[in-house]
């Protein structure tokens, strides 16, 4: 008995949300069920936390083209992540909109793209993974447009463009994997790559259409536009679980550990490295906490992007590996999410609640500069222990640029705690206590993270802890010589969404060769048009005759 | 004989005889019209549920007139008829149903009403048809009761768009009864056999096949609006909003494309259609089409403009599925039949929604108006979205099949055209979804009319609800067996393949 209500929670977790919306548009229940929206996601959180996973599998043959849902080992950590996120904006969104109208919009968008991340993570098969990844994606399109201004929009635009894209190389890629396993479940498919003649192209279409949810160069520029543009819950989950909705896609579909390509594994990797520098050193110039972020999310999901390349090349080790990413992408998660939620909360000038909401910001601020004993130092552990699997010189290059890299986020999460330090201008909405207690629920969970996994926990005993507190103390001299210099003060942003600008440029030269070619056009149909009337008049006529 | 014999010639005698007493009936009587209306379709809709079970039992449905020595009229239903029959049907209640609510009170109703049955006769007459002949006849029905439908409004730029309309398809029709009688010359049978019948005849006259099929393929084209020959259907969207539904999605386009299934594989056969080399330009004159109509629909500011040219473009998924060759594919095709029925039904009702209800007729003043019309625009956003081909909304099922149907044959360009026409499809009924629901709706609308209950009369907002849905649970529940999807996969098993 209890373990069919443990295991229907799984499912509930996804028709929960959807209910909720069916039953907003009853005008009569509103107000109770805009109460009820808040708590959405505690369905799929009890899910994440009673089910004990590997165990069942749903079949229905019936849904679309034959589904699979269920929870696995890697399901359970995103599960978990993910919807504790989703809980906590859900609150905080009911303190943060006072108007039920906005409540009422938002929450219908919010539940959509709720239902469909959970759908994502407790997918089995191409099918329902498709059906809940674009549900996800769609439904998060109003999220970003939420505050209706020319910003939203341009970031809307920007993103939906990018959806769009990725959905249609996802059904190209989709198709060439059905084509040679005869289910779509994700054993089946992952099987079928041993022998698929398009096996690059499948793995090109995936890493990209996936890749532009992750954030990779150089399809990340929808990150720094949609985060500031959206309404504050809206960024927390969208940096906190929709990017991870990336990852998990890519776990889920590219052949690791099935497959060893070297060429694979050198791009990825230098693509991954890359964002980690790219977006730590976009990241420092911007004034606006909310796109530092997003350019934080940038680079912390290069150290994911790169963890993926590792698999491609030692796929002996991909079990390991692939607890280090989900660990990573649970840990980036929530900090994300809190940091996004705690700076959208800096609205009010009373001195003690800017204070107090800044001190709380230090913790996943350094959560994720990978303080002793925090969620960070197991990750970058973790991370750094995979560059050993490398030879030689590799190995230690690897983890010197990881060394680094830990800098550079130290240094970035320095510069945002100095951006919304008390004195500075408000911020985002005034604190209170409705806004402020699940984001201390979150703070809380944080802490507890390294502590309560096992495997986390395992690292933490035997753990030299010192060492980690090398980087920090690194960064912040860098801060106090950067500080001391003058030429860093008048440094002017990089505009968000950086090289956007170039993808304008060239949009508008395609524009242009297509406005050049309708001229041409254009006499053409001048042309024809002539004959065409002419023929007209000629048949007319006949048909008068006839009459 | 029995009395299920019978029953497709009662299938269209119960829409016939509606259609001829509806003529006589003077404009005043709005109940006994509507009573007449519904009870013919509630009889059809019986006898086609009848037949449905019947034909899942393996029980035959034939009947024969001689016309002239070794030419019958042959009506006969098979799976596939049926699937055809079921789609006109139900769709033409539910249209029937938004046609009075859209029309009834205004002048010229029984006129009106007489043809749309008629129309409904002869496709279902079309449906049905069990030789080419017989087809033809139906088919040249169609033709002509749907001109007083397009021509309704009785303005100079519907006249002009009507005799368009007859230009097309009366030179579609001849090129089709020069081919039929060609064919019959040759061949001395019109029948549809599974696996055709020209085979017999594929040695001594494989060059005067090719001709008759080109013959038989433009005639049908016309009306499917293949390629070079489309050119009235976007004209005739000045029809009142029901005719458009059911040109678009039900009757007339339909009825082309039903055609060029037939001709495919019950007259030539796959195989020989193949062996003469025929089904690769028919894929590649249909993939023109499809990223074709995509392209000018991008353009198009009237919205039903650019609904007409969407649809130019998704019938020829149907023709693309059977020029793909293989089992798979042609599933896609068939049951594209349905899917763009149904999504595209939905969408011309909406749009009918908005020109009857606030005067709205382009794409351009759509701003807001899900804030004012919000039932009717999630209805036309489910259909939209279905075009686009996304999941779990019927349209996507479609494109699975047609993919993965053209990359069991070999032909991976097919996925690129998929792809491409996603993509155009995005880019033009996205920007409208857009406007709607994201934009600040203005302070007055052109033409507005208000409703005490709701956004507008409940008899035009239930038909594009009830369509949207059918549109979202053929997708969701596609692999169930009561899907049309089983149906399909009954088709190919039996008849096709």
């Amino acid at each position: 008995m209890y373990e069919k209500f443990v295991n229907s929670l799984l499912l509930l977790s996804i028709l929960w949300p959807l209910t909720l919306v069916v039953m907003l548009t009853v005008k009569k229940i509103r107000p109770v069920v805009l109460s009820l929206a808040a708590w959405a996601a505690l369905p799929a959180l009890f899910a994440a936390l009673f089910v004990s996973p590997n165990i069942l599998y749903w079949d229905f043959p019936w849904l679309l083209l034959g589904a699979k849902l269920g929870l696995d080992t890697t399901g359970v950590l995103f599960l978990l992540g993910s919807a504790l996120l989703w809980s906590v904006a859900g609150i905080y969104t009911k303190a943060y909109f006072s108007e039920k109208e906005k409540q009422l919009s938002f929450y219908t968008f919010f539940l959509f793209a709720m239902a469909g991340n959970f759908g994502l993570i407790i997918s089995q098969d191409i099918f329902s993974f498709y059906l809940f990844f674009t549900l996800m994606s769609f439904a998060s399109y109003g999220l970003v447009v939420f505050n209706k201004d020319k910003e939203a929009f341009q970031a809307g635009l920007v993103y939906i463009i990018l959806v769009v894209i990725g959905e249609v190389m996802l059904f190209v890629a989709f198709l060439l994997l059905a084509q040679t396993s005869d289910t779509t479940s994700f054993e089946a498919v992952r099987t079928g790559y041993i022998d698929n003649p398009n096996k690059n192209l499948i793995i090109f279409l995936l890493f990209t259409a996936f890749g532009i949810k992750a954030g990779i160069l150089p399809l990340h520029v929808w990150l720094p536009l949609a985060h500031p543009a959206a309404p504050t819950p809206a960024s927390a989950v969208l940096s906190g679980t929709m990017i991870n909705a990336g990852l998990l896609g890519w776990l889920r579909f590219l052949p690791l550990g099935d497959i060893i390509s070297v060429n694979w594994a050198t791009g990825i990797i230098l693509l991954g490295l890359l964002a980690q520098f790219y977006g730590v050193i976009i990241g420092l110039t911007q004034r606006n906490p909310k796109t530092l972020l997003a350019y934080s999310s940038i680079s912390q999901m290069g150290i994911m992007t790169m963890l993926i390349g590792f698999g491609f090349y030692l796929p002996e080790h991909w079990d390991t590996i692939l607890a280090g990413i989900t660990f990573f992408a649970l840990h980036h998660g929530l900090n994300k999410g809190a940091l996004f939620l705690g700076v959208g909360m800096l609205g009010s000038t009373n001195k003690l609640q800017r204070n107090t909401i800044w001190l709380g910001l230090f913790i996943p601020a350094l959560a994720l500069a990978a303080l002793p004993y925090s969620s960070g130092m197991t990750a970058k552990y973790l991370v750094k222990s995979y560059t050993a699997y490398f030879i030689t010189p590799w190995s230690s290059i690897l983890s010197i640029l990881l060394f680094i890299g830990t800098v550079n986020t130290a240094l970035l999460m320095i510069r945002l705690l100095y951006l919304v330090r008390p004195a500075s201008a408000p911020f985002g909405v005034s604190a209170g206590f409705s806004l402020l207690w699940p984001w201390i629920l979150l703070l809380a969970s944080i802490i507890s993270l390294p502590f309560s996994l096992e495997s986390s926990l395992e690292v933490m005993q035997q753990l030299n802890a010192l060492p980690y507190l090398y980087p920090l103390f690194l960064s912040i001299l860098i801060s106090l010589f950067i500080v001391k210099t003058k030429k860093f003060q008048n440094l002017q942003p990089v505009p968000a969404g950086d090289i956007v600008l170039y993808y304008k440029k060239a949009l508008l030269l395609f524009v242009k060769i297509g406005k050049k070619l309708n001229a041409v056009l254009l006499y053409y149909k001048y042309f024809t048009s002539a004959i065409y009337k002419l023929t007209n008049i000629f048949w007319y006529n006949i048909l008068l005759l006839l009459k | 004989m029995s009395i299920s014999t019978y029953i497709p010639l009662l299938v269209i005698l119960s829409s016939f005889l509606p259609a001829l007493i509806i003529f006589r009936l003077s404009e005043k009587q709005h109940f006994l019209r509507t009573l007449l209306n519904l009870s013919g379709i509630c009889i059809t809709l019986l006898l086609v549920i009848w037949m449905f079970i019947g034909v899942y039992y393996s029980q035959n449905y034939e009947i024969r007139f001689v016309l002239i020595q070794n030419l019958d009229i042959s009506l006969r239903a098979g799976p596939f008829a049926l699937f055809f029959t079921g789609l006109s049907s139900v769709l033409w209640f539910i249209t029937t149903v938004y046609a009075i609510g859209y029309l009834e009170g205004s002048a010229h109703s029984s006129r009106f009403f007489g043809f749309f049955n008629l129309c409904i006769t002869a496709t279902i007459g079309i449906a049905l048809s069990g030789n080419l002949i017989t087809f033809l006849l139906f088919y040249e029905i169609l033709t002509l009761s749907a001109y007083p439908l397009i021509i309704h409004r009785g303005t100079e730029e519907s006249r002009l768009a009507g005799s368009i309309y007859l230009l097309y398809t009366l030179v579609g029709g001849t090129l089709l009864l020069l081919g039929t009688v060609w064919l019959y010359t040759l061949t001395g049978t019109l029948e549809f056999t599974p696996k055709g019948f020209v085979h017999t005849i594929l040695q001594e006259h494989s060059s005067a096949l090719v001709i008759i099929f080109i013959l038989l393929i433009a005639g049908f084209g016309v009306k499917a609006a293949l390629f070079p020959l489309h050119g009235w259907l976007p004209k005739a969207m000045i029809a009142p909003a029901p005719v458009s539904a059911l040109l678009h999605a039900v009757a007339v386009v339909k009825a082309g494309a039903f055609g060029i299934v037939r001709v495919v594989y019950e007259v030539y056969g796959l195989e020989t259609a193949a062996f003469l080399g025929l089904t690769t330009p028919l894929a590649v004159l249909a993939s023109i089409t499809i990223i074709y109509g995509s392209l000018r629909a991008l353009f198009q500011d009237n919205l039903k403009r650019r609904l007409a040219f969407s649809t130019i473009s998704q019938v020829s998924y149907i023709i693309l599925g059977i020029a793909i060759v293989g089992p798979v594919a042609t599933t896609g095709g068939i049951i594209h039949l349905v899917h763009q029925g149904v999504m595209k039904i939905t969408l011309f009702f909406g749009a009918g929604n908005f020109a009857e209800t606030l005067g709205v007729h382009h794409v351009s003043q759509m701003n807001g108006i899900a804030k004012r019309m919000p039932w009717t625009m999630v209805s036309f956003t489910i259909g939209a979205l279905g075009m686009i081909g996304i999941p779990p909304i019927a349209g996507f099922i479609t494109k699975w099949y047609l993919g993965l149907g053209a990359l069991e044959s070999g032909q991976e360009w097919v996925v690129l055209v998929l792809a491409g026409s996603s993509l155009l499809n995005a880019g033009y009924f996205l920007p409208i979804l857009y406007r709607a629901w994201f934009l600040a709706p203005p302070e007055s609308w052109p033409e507005e009319h208000s409703f005490s209950k709701g956004e507008t009369k409940s008899s035009l907002l239930w038909p594009p609800l009830i369509t949207a849905f059918f549109a979202l649970s053929f997708g969701l529940f596609a692999a169930s067996p009561w899907s049309p999807l089983a149906w399909a996969h009954l088709i190919t098993q039996q008849e096709f393949f």
